[in-house]
């Protein structure tokens, strides 16, 4: 798979809830169409209730589409060999609590077919990235807390070394430097080449790892396209310079009308993600139906 | 002993055409509700995803991998320890160590007495795995759905077949595991309550039934059963005494095997006796047993024998007997060359009766360690355990625990001998006064079962509904297996071995024919179904 290959496709998906007696309940999603490439971080972002989780469990197969088509590493969803090369962090790390970290990691690699020997190179190699405590380690997971199960949920869903990566809300439950930690590592995951797609809440982590990122509100989307282009100002301009005293601005201000200043850096100013996103959320509750796609298929 | 073992004559060739006939229809079944739930989730596009179903179900089948379904079983069976499964011990030890109080002075062995003990030990392993067995298989599976962990396994290489056997083969594992267990404390507990003098007691008898049992009147002419002495069961036909009725029965397969190691052929037999007059009370009642080859016009009498009543009798004839004078091998002489043995048996009293049904003669083979039997009714057990095993977990994937768990209990209870036997009874037209509306039609307005309906169009669309439902019972009279070639631990609690043709074999057979369609249900259910908790 070359590096501009597109690892997900998605095309016009859509999801109905229905009740028991199969009336339409809820559209979770609607006409989700995008692609994502081997090789880049992609965020998923959205209120409550606007699809995120929805779409991920439609490109594992566990849900299956009302509408539309997904194709992940070439194959359809329901695919089950698809998974050899698949990772998957479930939002709640809805792990078998009865089971220590070990047994836990040796239990998924069975499923991968590993070896003893693998399964226990790996699982050590694992518990020591995630940084688990050893004395933790043959714990129960009941008797975890909740930045430990997050832990080991991403442990397990790396235990393949799989190619893709899908992070439900990576970084809840975790503590600053838990969450550190995760950042760090999905940066090292797009080092190493692999492709990740993450949902979640937190925007700061999103815009701190992810290459693009698409909005969804109402089960539709929004915005797609890279973070440092959206987030751009179009209209404005920044200057950056060193610290100066009070009596060095008042001067800088009047060397600026002259042009004349030793000016450090001047960029477009940046908003946050948090101002972008409640921005499209605001604009997605006043004007249905409209989208501000800016996506160019790029990766850095 | 009053269960009569039906005959079981393996034809090889039959009873794997019958066996593949069921297991077909079965998992047509099966298919056929797939389909249907296709259609009316999915609509049109049900029967193409349907059919797309079946081939990915069969690549399964050739990437099927037994490393992962060790590691599902491992997981069932470490979840079913660390959930407390292994508590039901606690009832058990307490049910053990107060037992023996309650079940008579171990100083008056009697044979009846062996048989509650060993029952009592069968019943309570039976009753304490069956539950525990029940509510591991009907919960797994739902419990991992509502909490998503089968989220972490399905997005894994794990194939839906994997995921249903393992779970089977763990639970089934954890309830042997309980059964083995309870076993051997049983078993030790039996010999233990049993003191040494009484010890011969605990016995494995070997019987070979006859093939059929044919009765002669008292002029001597062929009769459809012996004499009714006002027995409202009919379990048993008498024969008169001093008269020339006969009872006749035709043993198969006799030849050097059915020996004893003194080189005697042994009869043992149950034989009731019916008094018309009191006489003697003390003084039984005498039969004489007579083996006869018409062939050679050959017959040896055996010297008149007392009834043993409400007891077994053991006859042996030696291999060597002499009629007129002229010694004969029974082998040679009086089997036929269908290796067939014809045995009469008449009662010598006047005026008296003696009652016998087809298991109450047997040639009784050299006997077998007690231990042989015993672990051969925990196999019934244990192939019980798995039939509820794979019925719940297949019935898990489809619906909820509790649900699952009720309808797993009212298949097993159905399975049960008085509860299938009745559904015959109603399949097959036994039972008076119609179907399920008629009955009720009658019952409301006072009718006789016998008495005619009346014939207009209203009654006609009675019948066709309970003919319809008729038609389902069948239906489920044949999906419902019949749990009693199961019970093994009938025969030994009754001092028998457990055979292999009537019993092991069938069972063996039921089992085996469940786990295609099982499995197929529940990959179907697992694929079809969204793994969401709702």
């Amino acid at each position: 798979m070359s590096q501009s290959e597109n690892v997900i496709e998605i095309r016009n998906l859509s999801k109905v809830y229905r009740d028991f007696w199969g009336r339409p309940k809820v559209r979770a999603l609607n006409a989700l169409s995008l692609d994502i490439k081997k090789g880049e971080v992609f965020g998923l972002l959205g209120p409550n209730g606007s699809g995120k989780t929805t779409t991920l469990k439609l490109l594992l197969g566990l849900l299956f589409p009302t509408e539309g088509e997904v194709k992940i590493l070439g194959k359809s969803a329901a695919d089950v060999s698809k998974n050899e090369r698949i990772g998957y962090l479930p939002e709640e790390s809805y792990l078998y609590r009865f089971l220590n970290a070990y047994e836990t990691l040796d239990f998924y690699g069975r499923l991968f077919n590993m070896t003893a020997a693998q399964r226990k190179e790996r699982s050590e190699k694992l518990l020591d990235l995630v940084k688990l405590a050893p004395q933790s380690r043959r714990r129960q997971l009941k008797e975890y807390s909740k930045g430990m199960t997050r832990r080991i949920g991403v442990a397990q869903a790396l235990i393949n070394d799989p190619d893709l990566v899908m992070l439900d809300e990576p970084t809840s439950g975790l503590d600053p430097l838990g969450n550190r930690d995760m950042k760090d590592l999905i940066l090292d995951l797009k080092a190493q080449g692999k492709t990740v797609l993450m949902c979640s809440h937190l925007l700061a982590d999103v815009q701190d790892v992810c290459d693009r990122i698409a909005i969804l509100y109402g089960g539709e989307l929004k915005v797609m396209g890279r973070v440092d282009e959206l987030l751009k100002a179009q209209d404005e301009t920044q200057i950056r310079s060193s610290k100066l005293s009070d009596a060095a601005l008042k001067e800088v201000q009047e060397v600026l009308k002259r042009h004349d200043a030793n000016v450090i850096n001047i960029d477009q100013p940046t908003a946050s993600l948090e101002d972008l996103f409640l921005k499209t959320v605001q604009e997605s509750r006043e004007r249905p139906g409209h989208r501000n796609v800016i996506d160019r298929q790029s990766v850095t | 002993m009053y269960f009569d073992p039906n005959e079981y004559l393996l034809n090889p060739y039959i009873s794997f055409l019958n066996w593949a006939v069921v297991v077909g229809c079965l998992t047509f079944v099966v298919l056929f509700i797939s389909m249907v739930n296709l259609v009316a989730t999915r609509g049109a596009n049900g029967i193409g995803i349907f059919f797309d179903e079946l081939g990915e179900m069969t690549a399964d089948l050739f990437h099927l991998s037994p490393r992962r379904i060790w590691a599902l079983t491992r997981l069932t069976y470490t979840e079913a320890i660390r959930r407390k499964a292994l508590s039901v011990f606690v009832v058990f030890g307490l049910l053990f160590m107060f037992a023996g109080w309650f079940m008579g002075d171990s100083k008056e062995i009697k044979p009846d007495q062996v048989k509650v003990y060993i029952s009592f030990v069968l019943t309570t392993i039976s009753w304490l795995t069956l539950p525990v067995v029940l509510i591991l298989c009907c919960f797994g599976i739902p419990e991992d759905i509502r909490l998503r962990s089968i989220h972490t396994v399905v997005t894994k290489p794990a194939r839906r077949v994997e995921i249903v056997l393992g779970r089977m083969i763990g639970i089934w594992l954890i309830g042997c595991l309980v059964l083995a267990v309870m076993a051997v404390v049983g078993h030790f507990w039996i010999v233990r309550q049993i003191p040494a003098e009484s010890q011969p007691l605990l016995t494995c008898r070997v019987p070979v039934y006859g093939t059929n049992i044919e009765f002669l009147d008292r002029e001597g002419n062929f009769a459809r059963s012996g004499v009714n002495v006002g027995d409202i069961w009919a379990f048993r036909s008498y024969i008169e005494g001093a008269t020339k009725a006969r009872a006749i029965w035709t043993f198969r397969n006799v030849d050097e095997s059915s020996l004893d190691s003194d080189g005697n052929l042994n009869f043992e037999n149950s034989f009731s006796a019916f008094r018309s007059y009191k006489g003697d009370m003390t003084r039984p009642l005498f039969y004489d047993i007579k083996l006869f080859n018409p062939a050679k016009n050959l017959a040896y009498t055996t010297d008149p024998q007392p009834v043993n009543e409400f007891r077994h009798k053991l006859d042996k004839i030696p291999r060597k007997v002499t009629v007129d004078n002229v010694q004969y091998d029974i082998l040679k002489d009086f089997v036929n060359e269908k290796r067939e043995l014809n045995v009469e048996v008449s009662c010598i009293d006047r005026e008296q009766y003696i009652g016998m049904a087809r298991s109450d003669l047997f040639i009784r083979m050299p006997d077998r360690p007690f231990w042989m039997g015993y672990w051969k009714a925990v196999l019934g057990i244990a192939l019980t355990l798995l039939l509820i095993t794979m019925i719940g977990v297949s019935a898990s994937t489809m619906v909820k625990g509790p649900i699952a768990a009720v309808l797993t209990f009212v298949i097993y209870f159905l399975s049960l001998k008085d509860n299938h036997q009745f559904m015959d009874q109603l399949v097959f037209g036994q039972v008076q006064g119609g179907g399920f509306l008629e009955s009720i039609y009658r019952l409301v307005m006072h009718m006789g079962p016998s008495q005619e309906l009346p014939a207009n169009p209203a009654f006609t669309v009675v019948k066709f509904f309970d003919w319809t439902l008729n038609n389902f019972l069948w239906l489920c009279r044949h999906v419902i297996p019949y749990s009693q070639y199961f019970n093994m631990p009938e025969f030994v609690s009754n001092g028998f071995d457990v055979p292999w043709e009537t019993s092991i074999l069938p069972s063996l057979l039921v089992t085996a024919a469940f786990i295609i369609p099982c499995v197929v249900m529940g990959y179907f259910a697992l694929r079809i179904r969204e793994l969401e908790s709702k």
